[in-house]
């Protein structure tokens, strides 16, 4: 009998985490953000505008069911926290519209600018969000207020669904891809086109041709970041600079931002894959406390 | 208690029009015997097709997704230059006796030939050569001339001749039409438009696909029934729409309808809004001139105005700097038509002049369908950005 070993190489680690210093109940305002991505989804508590508790799971076919899911592992890690018990629930990203529990809805553009300054500090002024079909370019000020922004059309070239794609192609766990990326003596040229359908077609000729994998994926990355510098540049990059969304983990991309666009980027105090739900749980806080006065 | 503007019959009418102009057409020839000729581009002078007795109606698309144009139109071609030519390949415009373009730009011009040459009922067709710098002092002596060429013609296909009381007739009908469209849009100045850009924009195209007499009479009511209309939605944000032909309802629905903030057009700067009726013709003597003055001095499209400004300056610059303070516009919304190359090379200077009259703007690049997701993100984020001071404490 022939037995098939399957492994899904795409699969990123799920995480959910709070704070067992802190004691929710003595906190006034218990704010709430749900990022609803189209590939993950983060919800995050925070305590008078303080991280307390996240998850972060993976997006499945239901938004409201994801968004669901989210908040009930973060709540059960927490213990004894109800859903009641928060006083304002923000959600946040591509699937905003479908969360029937939040009470206000806000982009994911003012909440990652926002969260941006609580995961980087103040001094941020460039924020790239790098998510699951989109790129956004962020100016902001030091509140996190937008100032501009652009977002890449309809195509999610170079985005995280590509990668976890070429992931998946090369039999390389995600986790691992950014820095075997680096694995190599010198940079090759960028594959063509970050389109994931034509990359895909250029990768398999490239591994026909006997290129390792490490090299592959420098191009591919490679490609990714001059797409990615390219949408910078056209909103005007101004130092500090940072990076959100979960292509922030892939070391092998941010190095090649990095190095094309001359900057280093902040490092974060908090997971900056957590950076929109913070957002929107600032944002939560705030509105709880307007409608009080 | 005001009236609502959604239940009033003219509005239900123009939708009616908008909806079914294929058929409106249809039943129109049954009816009159007449011809009726398909035009790409607002260029043309309708006027003369009306004075003749034939119907004009523009050549639109239906925003569905096709796969017959390729073989005759390059990829990247614009989407709406497909769709057209998609629409007459599908054999919805079977009604039509001819077709006419004036020359604007040529990703047009190619659906235009493609039209012509693979829609079997097409038995007449003129290309009509349009001035491209309207700037230049003899733009208007060239379009005079051509209107002479494109009238002959004309007469020689119906065998008619049309007098100078037959335009003096269209001229009229015409102008009316322009006159209650623009006394509409002026209402739109007020605190409280009484229309929103999706009924602007059902009122403007329906005026390019029905008999304009008709259409003037449905507009007459409707210009007084709007006196009485007192509007229960919110405002918002004040939006001017700048850019390529826009008549997708999804855009509209979506900003003016769908969105988590309130927003409404209060003006359409594009040639499915006021670029298409603005202008009157001041009729004279040399009706022909009338005419050619009337088109070439109109608010431009970007395909015309792009020539050194150093006789009228950019016109339509000018035009869009009056709007924004006539209106109280507080953004703008650039939706340009994918690889709309008139409409590209005019952005930068646009969103200059924006910038430094403290205008927000947001470039959206529209397609055949429209990413509604994204573009309600982006939209949503730029009105965010312009205020909510009060919850980043």
């Amino acid at each position: 009998m022939v037995t098939v070993q399957e492994s899904e190489y795409w699969r990123w680690p799920e995480s959910i985490w709070v704070d067992e210093s802190k004691n929710w109940q003595d906190a006034e305002v218990i704010s709430c953000g749900i990022d609803l991505g189209s590939v993950s989804t983060q919800a995050v508590v925070m305590l008078d505008g303080e991280l307390y508790a996240y998850a972060n799971m993976r997006t499945g076919t239901s938004s409201a069911a994801s968004a669901e899911k989210a908040v009930n592992a973060m709540l059960e890690k927490i213990g004894d926290m109800k859903r009641d018990d928060i006083h304002y629930i923000v959600g946040t990203g591509y699937g905003r519209v479908s969360i029937p529990f939040a009470q206000k809805t806000i982009t994911e553009i003012a909440c990652h600018g926002r969260g941006a300054v609580y995961v980087y500090g103040d001094k941020v002024r460039t924020v790239l969000d790098m998510g699951g079909q989109d790129l956004k370019a962020i100016k902001v000020d030091s509140r996190g207020k937008v100032i501009n922004f652009l977002m890449n059309d309809k195509c999610a070239a170079g985005t995280g669904r590509g990668i976890e794609v070429v992931c998946d192609l090369l039999s390389i766990p995600i986790t691992e891809a950014g820095q075997l990326s680096l694995q190599v003596d010198e940079e090759p040229e960028p594959v063509s086109t970050t389109c994931v359908v034509f990359a895909k077609s250029e990768i398999l000729g490239l591994i026909r041709k006997g290129w390792g994998k490490e090299r592959i994926l420098a191009a591919f990355f490679n490609a990714v970041a001059s797409r990615v510098v390219e949408l910078l540049e056209r909103v005007g990059v101004e130092p500090e600079f940072a990076i959100t969304g979960g292509i922030s983990k892939n070391i092998g991309v941010v190095k090649r931002i990095e190095d094309k666009l001359g900057l280093k980027a902040l490092e974060p105090k908090y997971d900056p894959q957590l950076a929109g739900a913070i957002g929107a749980a600032l944002f939560g806080r705030a509105l709880y406390i307007k409608s009080k006065k | 208690m005001g009236k609502n503007v959604d239940d009033l019959a003219q509005l239900k009418q123009f939708k009616e029009w908008f909806d079914n102009r294929h058929e409106y057409a249809k039943k129109w020839k049954k009816k009159t015997g007449g011809k009726v000729v398909g035009y790409y581009c607002t260029y043309v002078p309708e006027e003369i097709l009306y004075a003749a007795g034939v119907l004009p109606v523009r050549i639109l698309g239906s925003h569905e997704p096709e796969s017959i144009t390729r073989p005759y139109l390059h990829d990247m071609y614009c989407p709406f230059c497909h769709d057209t030519l998609a629409q007459g390949l599908e054999g919805r415009y079977d009604y039509l006796d001819g077709v006419t373009l004036a020359q604007s730009c040529l990703h047009m011009r190619q659906s235009y030939f493609s039209f012509v040459d693979r829609v079997p009922n097409i038995e007449w067709d003129y290309y009509l050569p349009f001035p491209h710098g309207v700037t230049n002092p003899y733009a208007a002596d060239f379009a005079k001339h051509e209107f002479e060429n494109f009238k002959a013609a004309v007469e020689d296909w119906l065998g008619v001749t049309i007098t100078d009381r037959d335009l003096d007739r269209a001229i009229e009908v015409y102008n009316k039409n322009r006159e209650l469209m623009t006394k509409v849009f002026e209402m739109r100045k007020a605190d409280n438009p009484p229309i929103t850009g999706l009924h602007a924009m059902y009122m403007v195209v329906s005026s390019q696909v029905v008999d304009k007499a008709e259409h003037n009479e449905v507009l007459e009511g409707f210009v007084e029934e709007l006196q009485d209309v007192e509007n229960d939605r919110e405002i918002g944000t004040r939006l001017m729409l700048i850019g390529s032909e826009d008549y997708d309802k999804e855009l509209f629905e979506l900003i003016e309808y769908g969105m988590n903030y309130p927003a409404t057009f209060v003006f359409e700067e594009n040639c499915t809004g006021a670029r298409y009726f603005w202008g009157l013709v001041e009729n004279g003597d040399d009706r022909l001139m009338a005419l050619a003055k009337r088109y070439v001095y109109r608010v431009p499209c970007p395909a015309k105005d792009w020539a050194r400004g150093d006789f009228f300056g950019r016109r339509r610059f000018q035009f869009i700097e009056e709007v924004i303070k006539d209106y109280n516009v507080d953004a703008v919304i650039i939706a340009q038509m994918k690889f709309c190359d008139p409409h590209e090379l005019d952005i930068p200077a646009l969103r200059e002049m924006l910038d430094n009259m403290g205008v927000t703007h947001l470039h959206l690049e529209l397609d055949l369908t429209q990413p509604v997701g994204q573009f309600r993100t982006r939209v949503e984020a730029m009105i965010e950005a312009m205020g909510e001071e009060d919850l980043f404490i």
